[in-house]
């Protein structure tokens, strides 16, 4: 009954020795051949991360490009079969769901992703301004991000039902506009409002204390150098916080861009309707592993991957307009 | 309390920078007031932000103390009459969660443990080795992170499969020993680079190879950079949804994360149990909230050092 765990507890004790044996191998080798003591202690100190890399990222990453150009149903039939450009003709001309998906995934980011940001900034430069207790706050903004996903997805499918918390404390208003309370997540329209009022409840607190560290950081001797030049409130804030917080900034796009495209689990647990389309990672798992098509799903996979490269390209390149390094980190 | 911010907090900031500006020496009353108005404002704004932020929580608590019937009063009932602390334990006997809890402290710990190594030895490797073609790797480990996650699933999916190991615990937990987290190496490197050399060059010259100086030496002087890590990897390996909702099949082997998913998506389809799913959701995230509560400071470091020092 317990030798699942047994099994695993083997593996795990197996792949550890042989780790420790490869490393020392690895150093043994590359001495013998006359690598000096310094490189090879380096390169047998970052093998886990090496043969990591190879087996578990490009490995992976190959196949899914060689699967993603075949028709794959694992369970039916045993091995791929090369069917070219087929899946990509497919998922751009006769996959509705496809747009739909996509859609729905762009939307959420495109909108969630900015309002995070300034909300997050806002509310740090508040707590930034000598405010008492800051750890107090700090700890009660950054509550949400806590939270697992999965909490918060049931919480919100919870208080966003048509008879839920938020329905009911904005009733008032619903009857004063003289609207019906709408049923968030089963009406295909409100699906992605609702999602986004979730997403912004559960990045906001760690957007926050991440540009607060970022506030902080700044030098104050640079606010003096200001003031003596006879700069104001505003004008220290333009000229000065936001340049320095620019690299904080950049960080918490790249990372959030790259968060709430990936949108995976909450979607689980909220169950929302399916008309309304989905986040794309759901729908590459739903083609995977409930339709059993990996090949075409591997195609998705790679689509959400040049979409992901695009926009990091894209912030990164308007990044040199906007992002502010000092002199020596300058490129 | 978080050690950080005590240089910072008792420094001047902008406000009181601005308010004590001998520009306004000449209306000082006015300036005064001026200033207390923005402190109101200021406390105002935040409160108003902790308010959303916490309706939420403290619904999740209230619901999950109801009775059933008590779900969809309206006007909405903060404080639940009579208060069902039952519904803890019939959440939990619902389901084998017994089972469930034991599944993720297992899982948990054995991906933590290897994770936490695996990411010590190799940000050490990258912090303290020159060898041919490291600032290149680092750049390929960085880059890594922007990968997405599902595009490497399917073939690691059928390597597992091929390996006789779906639908047991070694994809969520052997693979840690492979560094699979670059932000840890990432976050180690930074602090390994802030150790001065000397301290290594001394123990070498009294006879410590180098695994006696990376692990007598170094890792203590990076501790509270090991805490940060093991709260994060903590955080991970217990919500790790993706990976468990692929890899296990078998219901006796489910971690809670999915034992939760079941219970939503089928115990209380028809009529949502939400008073039990509620407290369900407030017992898995019980551990995370008390550890971040007794470990804030770890959290945090964790969380702003790749963006504040990166």
């Amino acid at each position: 009954m317990f030798s699942w765990y047994g099994l695993t507890l083997v593996d795990y004790v197996v792949v550890a020795v042989g780790m420790a044996a490869a490393m020392f191998g690895v150093y043994w080798l590359l001495r013998r051949f006359g690598v000096g003591r310094e490189t090879s202690t380096g390169y047998a100190l970052i093998l886990p991360w090496l043969i990591g890399l190879v087996v578990w990222t490009v490995g992976p990453f190959l196949a899914s490009l060689y699967l993603s150009f075949t028709e794959y149903a694992p369970i039916q039939k045993g091995w791929p079969t090369w069917i070219g450009l087929d899946n990509y003709v497919e998922m751009f001309t006769e996959d509705r769901r496809f747009w739909r998906v996509l859609r729905f995934t762009l939307g959420y980011s495109v909108i969630n992703v900015p309002l995070g940001l300034i909300g997050a900034l806002l509310t740090a430069t508040l707590l930034n301004q000598d405010v008492k207790a800051i750890g107090v706050w700090r700890t009660l903004y950054y509550l949400p991000a806590v939270l697992p996903a999965a909490a918060t997805a049931l919480l919100f499918r919870w208080m966003l039902a048509s008879n839920g918390l938020l329905n009911d404390m904005l009733s008032p208003i619903y009857n004063l506009i003289d609207v019906d309370r709408p049923s968030w997540f089963t009406d295909p329209e409100m699906v992605l409002p609702a999602y986004i009022i979730m997403g912004l409840w559960g990045v906001f607190g760690a957007n926050t204390v991440i540009l607060l560290a970022g506030l902080k950081n700044i030098p104050r001797d640079l606010y003096d150098a200001a003031k003596i030049d006879g700069a104001g409130r505003w004008s220290m804030y333009w000229n000065v916080t936001i340049p320095m917080l620019s690299g904080t900034l950049f960080y918490v796009l790249i990372i959030g861009i790259i968060g709430s495209l990936q949108t995976f689990t909450q979607a689980f647990f909220i169950q929302h309707t399916a008309r309304a389309g989905t986040f794309m990672n759901v729908y590459i798992y739903q083609e995977a592993f409930e339709r059993n098509n990996m090949g075409y799903a591997s195609a998705l996979g790679w689509v959400m991957l040049v979409i992901i490269l695009l926009f990091t390209l894209l912030v990164f390149r308007s990044s040199s307009a906007w992002v502010y390094y000092e002199g020596e980190r300058a490129k | 309390m978080i050690t950080n911010d005590t240089p910072s907090s008792s420094a001047p900031t902008m406000t009181t920078l601005a308010a004590s500006a001998p520009v306004s020496s000449g209306s000082s009353g006015g300036r005064r007031w001026d200033s207390l108005i923005v402190r109101v404002i200021i406390y105002a704004l935040l409160l108003a932000g902790v308010a959303v932020v916490m309706i939420p929580f403290l619904w999740m608590i209230s619901t999950s103390l109801k009775n059933a019937s008590d779900l969809f009063v309206f006007p909405p009932e903060w404080i639940p009459n009579p208060i069902q602390w039952n519904n803890y334990p019939d959440a939990w006997n619902a389901l084998p969660f017994d089972r469930f809890l034991l599944n993720t402290l297992f899982t948990t710990i054995l991906a933590m443990f290897a994770e936490i190594v695996s990411a010590a030895i190799v940000a050490y490797g990258f912090a303290r080795f020159r060898f041919p073609g490291r600032d290149v790797l680092f750049i390929i480990l960085l880059s890594t992170m922007m990968l997405p996650g599902i595009l490497t699933l399917i073939p690691k999916f059928i390597m597992w499969r091929e390996l006789g190991r779906i639908d047991t615990f070694t994809p969520l937990t052997v693979g840690a020993w492979f560094a699979w987290g670059p932000s840890f190496i990432f976050l180690l490197r930074q602090f390994f680079m802030t150790i001065p050399r000397e301290i290594e060059e001394a123990a070498t010259i009294d006879g410590a190879n180098v695994v006696q100086t990376f692990s007598q030496i170094m890792l203590p002087l990076v501790k509270p950079a090991l805490l940060a890590i093991a709260v994060l990897s903590f955080q991970g390996n217990w919500n790790n949804f993706e990976g468990a909702l692929i890899y296990l099949n078998t219901l006796e082997k489910y971690p809670m994360v999915l034992g939760l998913q079941f219970f939503g998506a089928s115990l209380s389809r028809e009529a949502p149990q939400w008073h039990l799913m509620m407290a369900m959701a407030t017992m898995m995230a019980a551990p995370i909230l008390l550890l971040f509560f007794f470990a804030q400071r770890y959290f945090i470091e964790g969380l702003t050092v790749g963006a504040v020092k990166g």
